[in-house]
């Protein structure tokens, strides 16, 4: 359970989020759209404490990461995050490492498996993300489609209960986006709470539960998808679609 | 003619053991300092910052003749601290050059970590690593790709600027094969000695492309 109270952020004079109030139910599946400037990734980044916010309060699994702008100590935020996980938009692999080594080093760092178990689970998860053969390659080799497989993986070695996607396909050919959403639906059954930025509509209208529609730093519109993208009250929301 | 060469050679080589130490000494002492410079010069703490950038700018703003002849000859005259001060030659040289070097690999070092993705850090931090390990797992493997350049370039160098322990008194190669050629009253001590670093950076350079080779990824 993601829970915001009257987030707000400021970079500079850009007043970035301005109250975002939001309740994001375990297992629920919720597509972020909107303009570009709408505060939709600031505010992903916020959830995972990637972005510090100036005020409001970021409650996951009802523990408190932010109370009223304050943050705890660095060791409590990250307790409070431990079953998050986040997927960005340019991949962010680690270019030292094989595929391998991207998976297994942050449960073997954090010692929550041995690294036989790692390798095993290394190897499911690559199966999962039809990836097997490039076990031992180096991102490098790998296609943006690949490379963005292999950080969903990466994301779901540590067993997250939230996973967020800060435009995962963004940054990719038009022909690669599909492998990626096809690996993102089929986590869609499996109880993940998952939160997507995304600009990837039929998408969003296919897999999300809930669609909100960010503008000027506001929640703007809250809903169910068909009642989003077929009949659309919000003017901005309508410009927005038409706009596609 | 040979026996000549043979024993010019013989007698510079006798030098080269203040020109290999000192360069030991500083390859091994000045890159671990360097980096240490590196982390306080990006530290959380303010003063430890200026500290850092107050240091790197004195270092490179004065020349290495002059470190050493402060370290060797100036430090005993300081007030209080000055008699305990007294260094041997090969000691003021050694400390001399570590000083300085070190800043030198302080700035390469620096360079290379604003070379590197904000996301990897944002990648470490999601994925639950903490501060020291994102540091040496994520990010010091691609700083070392990315300096090993430069790296190579200051080591080499640092090989000729060994030369100049010669204006302290050390019988290094250089100093010798000046000698050499003022008591001879001939130029082949000269072209001895530059064979002889030549050869040192020969090697060198090969060593550095092996290396080079197994930092690419």
């Amino acid at each position: 359970m993601i829970q915001t109270i009257g987030l707000q952020k400021s970079f500079g004079d850009n007043h970035v989020l301005r109250g975002v109030d939001l309740h994001i139910e375990r297992g629920q599946i919720v597509a972020i759209i909107g303009p570009s400037g709408s505060g939709k990734s600031t505010f992903l980044r916020s959830l995972i404490g990637l972005e510090r916010i100036d005020g409001g309060t970021i409650r996951i699994e009802g523990e408190a990461l932010a109370e009223d702008g304050r943050y705890p100590k660095e060791r409590v935020c990250r307790q409070v995050c431990r079953g998050m996980g986040m997927v960005f938009q340019h991949f962010n692999l680690f270019p030292h490492m094989s595929v391998r080594g991207n998976l297994t080093a942050a449960p073997l760092a954090a010692k929550k498996l041995t690294k036989d178990e790692a390798d095993a689970k290394c190897a499911d998860l690559l199966a999962r993300v039809g990836l097997s053969d490039k076990i031992d390659a180096m991102p490098s080799s790998l296609s943006g489609g690949q490379k963005q497989r292999v950080a969903i993986a990466r994301a779901l070695m540590m067993d997250p209960d939230i996973l967020l996607f800060d435009e995962p396909t963004s940054a990719l050919d038009p022909e690669l986006t599909g492998e990626v959403l096809a690996v993102m639906k089929d986590l869609t059954g499996t109880g993940i709470t998952m939160v997507i930025v995304t600009h990837e509509m039929a998408f969003a209208r296919e897999v999300a539960d809930r669609v909100i529609f960010m503008d000027g730093g506001v929640v703007a519109v809250d809903g169910r998808p068909e009642e989003v993208f077929d009949d659309p009250k919000n003017e901005r929301l309508k410009a927005f679609l038409r706009a596609l | 003619m040979f026996e000549n060469l043979a024993s010019i050679f013989s007698i510079l080589m006798q030098g080269i053991g203040y020109t290999l130490t000192v360069f030991a000494v500083t390859i091994v002492l000045s890159i671990p300092l360097g980096l240490l410079l590196t982390f306080a010069s990006r530290s959380r703490i303010a003063p430890l910052r200026w500290i850092t950038r107050a240091y790197v700018f004195v270092i490179r703003g004065t020349p290495l003749m002059l470190q050493l002849f402060f370290v060797y000859f100036g430090l005993p005259f300081l007030p209080v601290v000055g008699p305990y001060l007294k260094l041997g030659r090969l000691a003021a040289a050694n400390i001399a050059f570590v000083l300085n070097y070190a800043a030198y690999f302080c700035e390469i070092f620096r360079g290379g970590l604003l070379s590197i993705d904000p996301g990897q850090y944002e990648a470490a931090k999601v994925l639950g690593f903490g501060r020291f390990r994102t540091m040496i797992q994520i990010i010091l493997p691609q700083m070392i790709k990315v300096a090993l350049p430069s790296v190579a370039n200051e080591t080499i160098t640092l090989v000729k600027d060994t030369a100049l322990v010669s204006v302290i008194g050390l019988s290094d190669l250089m100093e010798l094969s000046k000698k050499l050629v003022n008591s001879m009253v001939d130029v082949t001590p000269y072209i001895i000695a530059a064979g002889i670093y030549l050869v040192l950076i020969f090697a060198l350079t090969k060593l550095f492309e092996k290396l080079e080779k197994k930092a690419a990824y």
